[in-house]
């Protein structure tokens, strides 16, 4: 019995590791190499940190990074379209609306390999073009010196709120431009509330930032912001809250992808697989995000046990939509 | 002399030469950049289609941005005109002590980023102010910002440009005889009555040079619309172009060309107009005698320093302040007192970050470069324009305009397109690396440099280059010898401009850094960007107090620079 076992044991052992060099064995048959460059919207402090982690998976290629605001970083991208020589092999980048422009282009390379089991379902494309790596949420912040207590977007419209509330404009923030398509769409919301928001005399900022800086400084009591940036700001001591309002919080993905023109597929392809595996998952993670992942965790200033609930959102919609509902909002926030 | 004098002939081969050099220079400075955004514009792919141009030109967004960016731009300079010349006035021909201190602390205004300018005012007058928190004046919470308006972008834009009339006006009223003065005051006019029929007619290039720059600028400027103009919605043509790039979809760029041009046209119809105003008139001053400065102000001497100095702590420290508090927290909206006040920012961006560091040996060197190069093809430049009066250059000096009108990114666009693929010929690739910034820099800032070099060259008589080309110099000679000492003050007034401007520059290199090519603009940027506003507050300062250490630094060099160069100092 004991023998048998023990044969057993041992025969499993060796079954294993054959398995395990088994699975090892495509990776080394083409360990991927070489230059590969990375256009981002991320933080600098974060694509820091993403480059760093990667290198350490994979030593042999060399990442190099060009890193700026969305606009900004969409804007060379166009530039180099134009001229005909795309800069970038792979993108991470703010939003998925900007990635679903850059398929219709046919600007994208389909990865029907890449590992999605695990993630959120929605938050990548069914074409495998572009994969979410991260849920990155827009609430409602208050500066703890405010009066009310928001729990729902429709508070907002509330007569206490006048004069203090600020958001993002959609017309400079692309992540703005899908939560406005996306809440506009719902019969629930609708324009309605946006109607309500300019009756209360909210303003639209250029970004998050100074979203951000208006709510902290008190310069407005209540903020439309995402939700990673009030949470830190919170732990450096800012007076600052974040709720995510009961109706739902519309989120954008942080997308991934590879651009089409890439002369280094295989290391592109081991970017995106690094972004999706369980530790770029956990990298976000540490960097304060919500992963792509849900098994991975959640952030530490998320408090045990919140459920969030992610507001729906149909990209290929939002798309079509979009121009008009800038229109749209642009003329009713107009002076 | 007839043409077979070896001489002659020499000195027509140089002079021809060293023009169409310049020619090609500024081509492809201005020109080339221009050339490929008009082709994006109306020709996107190599396929002429109106399509961009038509919805431009459809689009009610269109007019009401360019009609809000001609009235803040000319308010605007208005404003900037009326402070900056009194300013330079007062400072310059009276009898105000401290005047180096104060010309000093006047000019470094123009190095404090826009964005940063705005948010500072924003501040004060906002309920979180900090400096209001201190006294206990703060507005209530949810309070509006009163600078949210079409007044306060216009408020702005003067406060901002101000000092650039005041740089001009004052390298002008440096080479202002005394004798012309003191004549008048002996006839019996008074102070007044000299300012009006003496000082000013003849101060006319250097204002207006002034004006234009200011004009231009206004024109240009993103980072005040943005940030006071985009909460009312609005738009001026800068914050159009970021909207509609903002937008992606097909046919972007072309649009984006194409309201840029836009722009640029609207640039080109002010520098029109100012060279009518110069034409057939003579401004010209034979001596380069010492400041003058006879008015004496006797018991209005005192009330007028403090005024001035009010005014300069006010425009100068006001923002700094805003930037030093902002730095000194742990986060925003902490107030700001004994127990909060932290150097984690300073260390943070001083030692723990290296793209800083980086970025300021990149930014010095580069802005320090474009500097000098400007310098060195403005001088020639402007002697060819004003006193050679060639066709070909006085054109090019209106399209010199036109990359500093635009706003930064566009022109950081038309950059990518033209320099993506390597150079025909040399098969050298500019792109990604800080050359093609140092480009950017060079088309953008000329016009920095040439307006005041121009103002320089129409106040100085010809009389004594004339006799050094009779007595037998040529012309490389007579530049060094003769012309560069007589326009120096202008020049380098021209290159501090540029110097402070490109240090602070963040809208081309946005797009056209590459790692290990960062400029300080592009770090604070980023730090704004994702949120860390106190770091990007503590760089910022650290890149005031740099500017200041350096312009205190060619002070001590100043005894062998020629008389009049250093403009803070008679």
């Amino acid at each position: 019995m004991t023998l048998t076992r023990r044969r057993f044991t041992r025969h499993g052992l060796m079954m294993t590791a054959a398995a395990a060099l088994l699975a090892a064995a495509p990776a080394l048959a083409q360990v991927p190499s070489g230059k590969l460059v990375l256009y981002t919207s991320q933080p600098e402090k974060d694509a820091a940190q993403t480059t760093a982690a990667f290198k350490k998976a994979y030593p042999n290629v060399e990442i190099e990074i060009f890193r700026s605001g969305t606009t900004e970083v969409m804007g060379k991208l166009a530039a180099e379209i134009s001229a005909g020589q795309p800069g970038a092999d792979v993108l991470l980048i703010a939003d998925a609306a900007s990635m679903e422009i850059l398929k219709g282009q046919k600007q994208l390379l389909a990865y029907p390999g890449a590992r999605t089991d695990g993630l959120q379902p929605g938050s990548f494309d069914a074409d495998k073009t572009y994969f979410g790596s991260k849920l990155i949420t827009t609430g409602i912040a208050y500066n703890t010196g405010a009066k009310e207590k928001p729990s729902s977007w429709t508070d907002l419209d509330k007569p206490a709120y006048k004069g203090q509330i600020s958001m993002p404009s959609p017309l400079y923030s692309g992540a703005a431009a899908i939560m406005l398509s996306t809440m506009t769409a719902r019969p629930d919301l609708g324009w309605k509330l946006f109607e309500g928001l300019k009756a209360n005399e909210a303003v639209a900022v250029r970004g998050n930032g100074a979203v951000l800086k208006s709510v902290a400084t008190g310069e407005k009591a209540y903020g439309v912001l995402v939700d990673f940036m009030a949470f830190n700001a919170k732990k450096q001591g800012s007076p600052i809250e974040f709720v995510f309002p009961k109706e739902g919080a519309p989120a954008v993905t942080e997308p991934v992808a590879i651009v089409k023109t890439t002369k280094n597929e295989a290391a592109a392809k081991a970017f995106v697989d690094f972004i999706l595996s369980d530790d770029g998952q956990k990298l976000a993670l540490a960097m304060g995000y919500i992963p792509a992942k849900p098994g991975i965790g959640s952030p530490a200033w998320l408090p045990e046990g919140t459920k969030i609930n992610v507001m729906a959102s149909d990209i290929a919609a939002v798309v079509k939509a979009t121009e008009a509902d800038k229109a749209r909002f642009a003329t009713m926030f107009g002076n | 002399m007839s043409l077979a004098d070896p001489a002659t002939l020499r000195t027509r081969v140089e002079e021809t030469g060293l023009l169409w050099g310049l020619v090609g220079l500024v081509a492809l400075l201005s020109l080339l950049p221009i050339g490929r955004l008009i082709v994006e514009g109306l020709a996107p792919g190599g396929q002429l289609s109106a399509t961009a141009l038509g919805k431009v030109m459809a689009s009610p967004a269109t007019w009401t941005a360019t009609w809000n960016s001609l009235t803040t731009a000319i308010a605007g300079t208005i404003l900037a005109t009326l402070i900056g010349g009194t300013v330079a006035l007062l400072a310059t021909l009276t009898d105000i002590r401290a005047r180096n201190a104060f010309t000093f602390c006047f000019v470094l205004p123009l190095m404090i980023a826009p964005q940063v300018t705005a948010l500072a005012w924003l501040q004060l007058f906002g309920p979180s102010s900090t400096l209001l928190k201190l006294i206990g004046m703060a507005p209530p919470l949810g309070s509006r910002n009163p600078l949210y308006s079409r007044e306060g972008i216009i408020l702005l834009l003067g406060l901002q440009y101000a000092p650039l009339v005041f740089l001009t006006l004052r390298a002008g009223l440096r080479a202002l005889p005394k004798e012309l003065i003191e004549a008048g005051l002996a006839a019996g006019a008074s102070p007044f009555t000299v300012l009006r029929t003496v000082v000013l007619p003849l101060m006319t290039p250097p204002l207006v040079a002034g004006i234009a720059l200011c004009f231009v600028s206004s024109l240009g400027n993103f980072g005040i619309p943005a940030f006071l103009g985009i909460p009312g919605n609005f738009l001026v043509l800068p914050t159009l172009i970021y909207q509609r790039l903002a937008g992606l979809g097909p046919g972007v760029l072309s649009e984006v060309a194409i309201l840029s041009l836009l722009i640029g046209v609207i640039a080109m119809a002010g520098i029109l107009l100012q060279d009518l105003m110069l034409r057939r008139r003579d401004f010209r001053i034979t001596t380069t005698s010492s400041a003058a400065r006879p008015f004496e102000l006797g018991r209005w001497r005192r009330p007028v320093e403090i005024g001035l100095w009010s005014f300069a702590i006010l425009v100068l420290a006001m923002p700094f302040l805003g930037l030093l508090s902002t730095s000194l927290i742990p986060a925003f909206g902490v107030p700001l007192n004994a127990k909060t006040a932290t150097l984690a920012n300073y260390a943070y961006v001083l030692f723990e970050h290296a793209a800083s560091k980086r970025a300021f040996v990149n930014s010095f060197l580069m802005s320090a470069g474009a500097a000098t190069l400007i310098v060195l093809i403005c001088v020639p430049l402007g002697y060819f324009i004003v006193w050679k009066k060639s066709r070909a250059l006085r054109l090019l000096n209106l399209a010199a305009e036109l990359p500093y009108a635009m706003p930064g990114v566009v022109l950081a666009i038309a950059a990518i397109l033209l320099f993506l693929k390597p150079l025909p010929v040399l098969n050298v690739s500019l792109y990604n690396t800080i050359w093609i910034i140092v480009f950017a820099y060079l088309a953008r800032f000329l016009v920095l440099g040439l307006r005041p070099v121009i103002s320089g060259y129409l106040q100085i008589d010809r009389t004594l280059e004339e006799a050094a080309q009779i007595a037998g110099a040529g012309l490389p000679r007579r530049l060094v010898t003769i012309i560069f000492p007589l326009v120096a003050p202008a020049a380098v007034a021209g290159a501090l401009l540029v110097f402070l401007t490109a240090f602070n520059e963040l809208t081309v290199s946005a797009l056209l850094w590459s790692s290990g090519a960062e400029t300080l603009g592009v770090v604070v940027f980023s730090f704004e960007q994702g949120g860390d506003s106190t770091y990007a507050s503590a760089l910022a300062a650290v890149t005031v107090l740099v500017t200041i250490g350096l312009m205190a630094s060619t002070t001590l060099f100043a005894q062998k620079l020629p008389q009049g160069v250093l403009p803070w100092r008679d």
